[in-house]
């Protein structure tokens, strides 16, 4: 059976994409006339790929002739030849093609090698599709095959390093989690999430089956997706499901066993460590007066390994990491079914996926089906009609359980030595974790596609589409009383903090979305020379979603969980509805010159009803151009140079997700308590929460591309070069106002925003003897000044103001920590209180920019970029008869990195390993402490030394190797008598190693700021058969 | 043909489908029609009861004095923890100093928008009624400028809605011209509004009298609280509890005494529960109930002949509790009675309690001999914490904002300011005490020389408003606070040291006497001296500018109108 991509080294690359041209071909070659010569022979044969698979549909021809044959399901042809020195050319998108000598033979079978530098590709762009040679503008692709051999949970991951300028970022290794996505850097203040479009529907990667994917289109630049108009100004990828073809029938069966483990975990110190520092500590905050043993008594600390040895409940001395599994599995299956016949083609495919997660009460599981049909009713009309249904259901503790092992005393105790939940200080949260219940999360989603195309001229297709979606989210938190006992007291003594009731709470969301589009699409070629391509079209898309939440809390069963069996008296419930429509027209005109000169026009035209009707219509233009310069006829006589197309795109788009209502300012609903009588009664109350600015309207991203497609020695090498600027005007943005205004603060169109970046992507494919290989690598790299935004934008310990980068660091710069009580008193401070030991801060400004001998707001400064430069990635693929390998890197150049205070403060909480013994500490003598790199510990300097400033940040820099796959496939000899068309094993080591210069127990990619999961690696064995 | 048909259906379909983009909020009011009939001022006035404006800790996600005012005082101490204020690292950034502005601020926009409508809208809401729904934004409004003046000193003053342009160009407005209008305000209020209302319990003319009293009095304006408080006391519609412990437990709902105050409901879903773990009297989550009445605090309740203890004959440092203010055991946990399901001993020699319904024998985990973070200095809140408190934590006792005792406190504190004493004083101090005795005999207070009155009612103040985050805003405007926030604080010696040193030469509990000075505070240096006491912590307040918070600083960072406070 066909196995199109199967074997090929997986590259991450940008030039697999949709293959329509043996379709096309064929039914050139059945209509055209065969000419009969004198037959002297027939030759027969199978063609197969490399790996012995037959392919079916492969092209043959007698060279110098028109006449020739198609290979049938089995890969078999036949055809007659005239003589002996007939040649047979064998052609096959997506590998090389070949030339074979009849000679004598009669049955001729052939293995076709994979071309790794098809350039005829078909690359699918918005509304269309285009040849990879004649793309204008800058469109990243990607093969569902390179997508699934990731095998990550969420497919979106899976693009993490294959090509520039796609930037995607785990943030925590919790299995349900979705990775960030951005399109060159951040384009937005407000959301920078690109649209995903699957089949042309607006949806998202997030639960889509990795094996469904035929191929990933990503539109980069601004004349690529502006006929996306509003919602495209982060760009937009575009994901084309796999479809059945005439004449295949295959059952593919893949089975993965992953087992998962943390890459890294924090450590604090043990009891005895911690105790002697939480003295040290709290001496500190007394002025170093009193005893040095203010909390924890001198014989207590002394005698603590033996206490803790007889008496454990009492002395307790906890390693947080127990609570956890080290390694934890997580499977799935995947089976597909392709058929088709002339008339009607279509596939099937299921899968089934779960993992457990690293604590009790964890547990993610997705199951999604798919159903593509195409139904041609004769040659001027056809019909898709695809359906699917996807569900993932998270299993979550509630809380955070991991924030244990970041912070948490080991003194603190979860469960006594017999078992039940302790009710000690410093208690952890684990019991909670592990007896307070669930919080349940099941996520159903129905989609139906049905799409007619007709075709009643040559070149002419017009084609109306209906796609409804149905998305039901339905949430049960089972919040469970956790008693907590005390040692040698078999009734309990109170409830677990945060824990002391049963609580049901059920929430139900659903929402519905209706696409209804209408396409027009003409290509005509006039004179060969010239050829035209012209879109017109109508999309209308509506969203509704409403949810509520209902609840009954203190239930006296705890093994109930449902609303009917609450008490009645502690009842809750809420509700809330939204709903919102955009309506769009659009249209394309490319025009070709020998193909040579390449012309693109776009515009989209948008109105949404988030806007004021005044302010609700806007239009997005693009423009871009491209010249295949090796197709220049001076060009020719330079052998080195195999392709060579510059290209250059200018375009606008919008932006609109900014709410629902976002020009009214609506009245919000609480309740308050008031007496009735004597009697504490709930009210409904109203309020406005929000400033609100009725002239808001999209905001607008204008940007342009310049970049340089180039081929070299037959096409082996290949380089893409994009430089582009992009800036966003009318950024809607939640400015700072006055805080004494009372209200929050209000969407506008303020701030500018302006991007530059570059990318550079290389690949280099070619053969020695029977090894093929490809390396391939990609860098890119961004930079967001802030424009004028009428105003300042502060997000925690980053900013947005005027010249600033996009989410600068804003904080104090400092010079080390005072060494002496001289030092202290002869310089500026932050507060009275201040001792050696304590951070530095630099008094830097005051009011008219001077230094005015105090340390305040005036002091804070702009410290350096928040966001990732030089991100890059690379592939390095092999593959040797049966075997293939992929390795896989990915990685950061620069980047300022910051160690939020949870990451380093060493108090009650737990001190980090890495910090004890490290601190600047009156115990030390001068030289010691001039080396501390961690100041003074104590309550006092809390508020004090983990300010925001320079001190914190470092280079947060990273590389990883995130993959490492192996595959095998079984030889198709041992396998043929089963019936198995093929049978492959894959191992895939992921996220093994990364260098880089984090604190220790911290993944790069761990987000500091999160309170989720640790950021885990992979190991990843499975088996995939064909029938 | 069929499939131009099924095409061209498709078509009309498609354009069928086209929907209205004019749309609006479906679960949301609309601002452009709200404000005009009397159910909708009804609902939005009702939003400035919300909890969250008077009692502010909407977070709730860290372990924080409820009464966090109290946590900035003399009063509280939690084992040997400093928090932003005591620490003397309050800045701009500070949870409470940011929280609060938000909040005050917010209800201001809130009662703004509602006067404004109804001033500038002929609405069908009836005249009387428009009035009174005026009196009630203007009420709150006016209290919550009090509050932002009395933290803040200076601060941008709007009673109206303004744009963001107009927000830009504001400053600091004069805290005596603030001040004046929040009067104006009150005054409305207490015009307007009636002295009891038959069903809801919305703010009343008492309310507004009482809290212009207790501002008037905060910002020094003697003659005015001494008015308005008059003014509540001859309403007539208060009366002191009998009981002076049943006050504040979770039972009493709706106290006649108090003046103004915000439910709370269990079965509403309101309550203390987060707060309960912090506070459950000897605590069996080990070290959880560790914010505990201080020992300068302890030592301020005078004794039943009405002198401090260093100078009453009645006071034995061994017996702390006997023949005191019978107050100080309503407030701080008596040792050796029944507290929760045990009985309240931090004695390093009682190793074990018995619970009192169960019968069961347990280690004494309140006692550092037995749990190394049990009480750092012996002593546990009783005040407004009963057996409610237990299990659950659904607590929900009333949060009262001024009772009729506390004004009747204003009156004589402005009455002794002004140096018009007179009986009325004397009765409005005696009539207060009076009550914590139960009716029985008490040290009538007789003084009328003002020096010798202002140190009684000041003492007196403390010992009745205890634990009710009144004592912050009297150490501030006392001038107190660089001395007594300054002050270091003690507890108990370690347990070995403790046995030796104060359990076997019998000084348990208060190894001396330590001076009380004419603020009522309480001096342990000397007995730190002797290593008979342990110090926990060492506050710090620096004169120069923590008497007014520092503005927050994104104000100062977005608006070049805005100036900071001196010193921040």
């Amino acid at each position: 059976m066909k196995k199109l991509h199967t074997n090929l080294p997986k590259v991450p690359c940008w030039r697999y994409g949709k293959h329509l041209q043996p379709i096309l071909l064929a039914m050139f070659l059945l209509l055209s006339p065969i000419l009969a010569y004198g037959q002297v022979a027939t030759v027969t044969g199978t063609i197969t790929d490399d790996t012995g698979d037959p392919l079916p549909g492969v092209n043959i021809v007698l060279k110098g002739t028109s006449s020739g044959t198609l290979t049938d399901i089995n890969g078999n042809y036949s055809l007659d030849v005239p003589d002996e020195n007939a040649v047979l050319i064998f052609s096959y998108i997506g590998f090389t093609t070949a030339e074979v000598i009849v000679g004598t033979q009669s049955v001729i079978d052939f293995a076709l090698v994979p071309d790794v530098t098809a350039l005829d590709e078909i690359v699918v762009i918005g509304y269309g599709t285009t040849k990879k040679t004649d793309l204008t503008g800058a469109v990243g692709t990607l093969s569902g095959e390179s997508i699934y051999q990731r095998q990550t949970i969420k497919a979106a991951e899976a693009l993490q390093g294959t090509m520039p300028g796609v930037t995607v970022t785990r943030t925590d290794g919790r299995p349900g989690a979705d990775p960030v996505i951005r399109i060159r850097g951040t384009t937005s203040i407000g959301n920078s999430n690109p649209l995903v479009l699957i089949d042309g529907v607006p949806s998202s990667l997030n639960n889509i089956n990795p094996k469904d994917i035929e191929s990933i289109s990503v539109l980069k630049d601004g004349a690529s997706a502006s006929i996306y108009g509003s919602r495209a100004a982060a760009g937009v990828i575009l994901v084309t499901t796999k479809r059945a073809r005439s004449g295949e029938l295959e059952v593919d069966y893949t089975y993965e066993y992953v087992s998962r483990k943390p890459t890294r975990l924090p450590n604090n110190v043990g009891a005895q460590d911690y105790m002697q520092f939480i003295n040290e500590r709290n001496w500190n905050d007394a002025g170093n007066m009193g005893s040095e043993f203010p909390t924890y008594d001198e014989a207590l600390i002394a005698n603590y390994p033996s206490s803790h040895a007889q008496d454990p409940d009492s002395y307790p001395n906890t390693d947080y990491s127990t609570f956890f599994s080290d390694y934890v599995p997580s499977q799935r299956h995947l089976i597909s079914f392709k058929g088709g016949t002339e008339s009607v083609s279509s596939l099937v495919s299921m899968s089934y996926n779960k993992n457990d997660g690293f604590s009790d009460n964890h547990s993610y599981e997705t199951f999604t089906i798919r159903n593509n049909n195409d139904i041609t009713f004769n040659k001027i009309l056809s019909a898709h009609l695809d359906f699917n249904y996807q569900n993932s259901y998270e299993k979550r503790e509630n809380g955070y359980p991991m924030l244990n092992l970041m912070r948490r005393s080991p003194l603190g105790l979860a469960f006594w030595s017999d078992g039940r939940a302790a009710n000690t200080a410093f208690r952890s949260d684990m019991a909670k974790h592990r007896l307070g219940g669930t919080n349940k999360t099941s996520i159903d989603e129905i989609r139906g596609r049905f799409k007619l195309d007709l075709k009643p001229v040559k070149g002419l297709v017009i084609s109306g589409m209906v796609s409804p979606s149905f998305n039901f989210v339905r949430g049960k938190t089972h919040a469970k009383a956790v008693p907590i006992y005390d040692l040698g007291n078999p009734s309990s003594v109170g409830f677990a903090s945060a824990a002391a009731t049963t609580k049901v709470t059920e929430t139900r969301n659903n929402s519905n979305t209706m696409l209804t589009q209408f396409l027009a699409n003409y290509s005509y070629t006039l004179a060969e020379d010239h050829s035209f391509s012209l879109l017109g079209g109508y999309e209308n898309y509506s969203v509704f979603a409403e949810g509520l939440t209902a609840s009954r809390d203190g239930y006296v069963l705890s093994n109930f969980p449902y609303l009917n069996l609450g008490p009645l008296d502690l009842r809750d419930n809420s509700g809330s509805a939204n709903e919102s429509v955009l309506r769009s027209y659009f249209g394309r005109l490319s025009y070709g010159f020998k193909g040579k000169y390449l012309v693109q026009v776009n515009a989209r035209y948008d109105g949404s009803s988030r806007f004021h009707q005044d302010y609700r219509w806007g239009l997005f233009p693009s423009i871009s151009a491209g010249w295949v310069a090796s197709n220049e006829p001076f060009m020719e006589g330079l052998q080195a140079v195999s392709f060579l197309k510059l290209r250059a795109s200018l375009g606008s788009l919008g932006n609109e997700r900014i709410g629902n209502y976002p020009y009214q300012s609506t009245i919000a609903f609480s309740n308050a308590l008031i007496y009735s009588g004597t009697t504490p009664t709930s009210f409904q109350t109203a309020f406005i929460p929000q400033y609100a600015v009725q002239d808001i309207s999209w905001e607008s991203t204008e940007s342009w591309d310049i970049g340089l497609d180039a081929n070299f020695l037959n096409n082996s090498l290949q380089v893409t070069v994009d430089y582009f600027k992009k800036t966003t005007r009318d950024m809607l943005l939640r400015l700072e106002i006055p805080r004494y205004v009372g209200l929050s603060n209000p969407n506008q169109n303020a701030g500018e925003m302006y991007t530059k970046g570059w990318e550079f992507g290389v690949l280099y494919g070619n053969s020695i003897g029977g090894l093929q290989y490809t390396v391939s690598a990609n860098i890119f790299d961004s930079k967001s000044i802030m424009g004028d935004l009428k105003g300042t934008q502060f997000l925690g310990n980053k900013v947005k103001l005027e010249g600033s980068k996009f989410n600068e660091w804003y904080g104090y710069r400092t010079d080390g920590l005072f060494q002496t009580q001289e030092e202290v008193d002869n310089s500026v401070t932050l507060r009275a209180s201040t001792k050696p030991g304590d951070i530095k801060y630099l008094d830097i400004g005051g009011p008219g920019g001077v230094p005015d001998g105090f340390i305040n707001e005036d002091d804070l400064t702009l410290l350096g970029g928040s966001l990732p430069r030089y991100q890059y990635g690379g592939n390095i693929s092999l593959a040797y008869k049966n075997f293939d390998l992929s390795i896989i890197f990915q990685g950061v150049g620069k980047v300022n990195s910051y160690k939020p205070l949870h990451m380093v403060i060493p108090d009650h909480y737990g001190v980090p390993d890495f910090v004890y013994g490290n601190t600047w500490s009156s115990y030390n003598n001068a030289e010691k402490n001039k080396q501390a790199p961690y100041p003074i510990g104590g309550e006092a300097g809390r508020s004090h030394n983990y300010k925001t400033s320079d001190y914190w940040l470092f280079n947060g820099s990273y590389f990883r190797l995130k993959n490492v796959i192996m595959g095998y496939s079984i030889p198709s000899q041992i396998i043929e008598k089963t019936g198995m068309k093929d049978l492959r094993v894959y191992v895939n080591l992921s996220d093994l190693f990364s260098i880089d210069n984090r604190l220790p127990g911290w993944d790069p990619e761990q987000d500091p700021f999160s309170r989720g999961y640790f950021i885990t690696k992979a190991y990843i064995l499975s088996i995939s058969a064909k029938f | 043909m069929k499939s131009k048909i099924i095409f061209f259906l498709s078509i009309g379909i498609l354009f069928n489908s086209c929907d209205d983009l004019d749309l609006n909020p479906l679960s949301e009011g609309s601002s452009a029609t709200w404000y005009s009939s009397d159910q909708e001022i009804r609902m939005s006035l009702d939003y400035l009861y919300d909890l969250k404006f008077w009692e502010p800790n909407p977070t709730q996600t860290s372990i924080i004095n409820p009464r966090w005012l109290d946590s900035f005082s003399d009063d509280l101490t939690s084992r040997n923890n400093l928090n932003t204020m005591t620490n003397g690292s309050l800045d701009g950034n500070s949870r409470y100093v940011v929280e609060q502005w938000d909040f005050l601020y917010q209800a201001i926009a809130a009662a703004n928008l509602i006067i404004e409508k109804l001033e500038n809208t002929n609405s069908a809401i009836a005249e009387s009624n428009v009035n009174q729904y005026i009196g009630e934004a203007r009420f709150v409004r006016a209290v919550m400028y009090s509050k932002l003046i009395f933290h803040w000193g200076d601060v941008p003053y709007i009673d109206r809605t303004v744009n963001i342009d107009e927000a830009f160009s504001l400053g600091r407005t004069d805290k005596d011209q603030i001040l004046q209008t929040a009067f104006a305000d009150f005054n409305f209020a207490a015009d307007n509004l009636p002295v009891s209302h038959g069903g809801v319990q919305y703010a009343t003319k008492g309310a507004a009298l009482a809290l212009k009293a207790r501002f008037a009095l905060y910002m020094g304006e003697y003659a005015v609280a001494r008015d308005a408080a008059k003014a509540v006391m001859d309403l007539g519609a208060y009366e002191l509890n009998p009981d002076f412990e049943e006050q504040f437990l979770s039972k009493t709902k709706f106290s006649s005494e108090s003046i103004f105050l915000i439910p709370r409901s269990a079965a509403l879903n309101v309550n203390m529960a987060f707060w309960g773990t912090i506070y459950e009297p000897l605590s069996r989550i080990k070290g959880a109930a560790y914010v505990q009445p201080s020992w300068d605090l302890f030592s301020s309740f005078l004794c039943t002949d009405g002198l401090p203890i260093d100078q009453s004959p009645l006071y034995n440092p061994r017996k702390p509790f006997e023949n005191r203010d019978p107050r100080l055991t309503a407030t701080i946990v008596e040792h050796g009675t029944q507290f929760g399901y045990w009985k309240y001993e931090p004695h390093p020699d009682t190793l074990t309690v018995v619970h009192m319904e169960t019968g069961l024998v347990q280690p004494n985990t309140n006692n550092r001999a037995v749990l190394q973070w049990g009480s750092f200095n012996g002593t546990a809140w009783r005040k407004g914490i009963d057996l409610d408190w237990y299990g659950d934590h659904l607590t929900d006792p009333d949060h009262v904002i001024i009772r009729l005792a506390d004004v009747m406190l204003v009156y004589a504190e402005a009455m002794i300011e002004l140096n018009t004493i007179d009986q009325s004083v004397l009765d409005a101090m005696n009539n207060v005490r009076a009550r914590a005795y139960k009716g029985g005999a008490y040290p009538v207070i007789a003084a009328t020389n003002q020096t010798e009155l202002r140190t009684i009612l000041r003492t007196e103040r403390r010992m009745e408003m205890a634990f009710e985050a009144k004592r912050y805003a009297d150490i501030i405007r006392w001038r107190l606070a660089d001395k007594v926030l300054n002050a270091t604080d003690y507890g108990l010696l370690d347990p070995e040291e403790l046995r030796e040193k104060v359990v076997q030469p019998g000084l348990w509990f208060f190894p001396g006497v330590p001076p009380i000075d004419e603020n009522g505070s309480a001096d342990f240096t000397a007995l730190y001296g002797q290593g008979l006491i342990k110090l926990l912590s060492a506050r710090s307040f620096d004169a120069s500018k923590h008497y007014l918070w520092p503005i927050p600083s994104k104000e100062l960072l977005i608006n070049t109108n805005m100036t900071n406070n001196p010193g921040y």
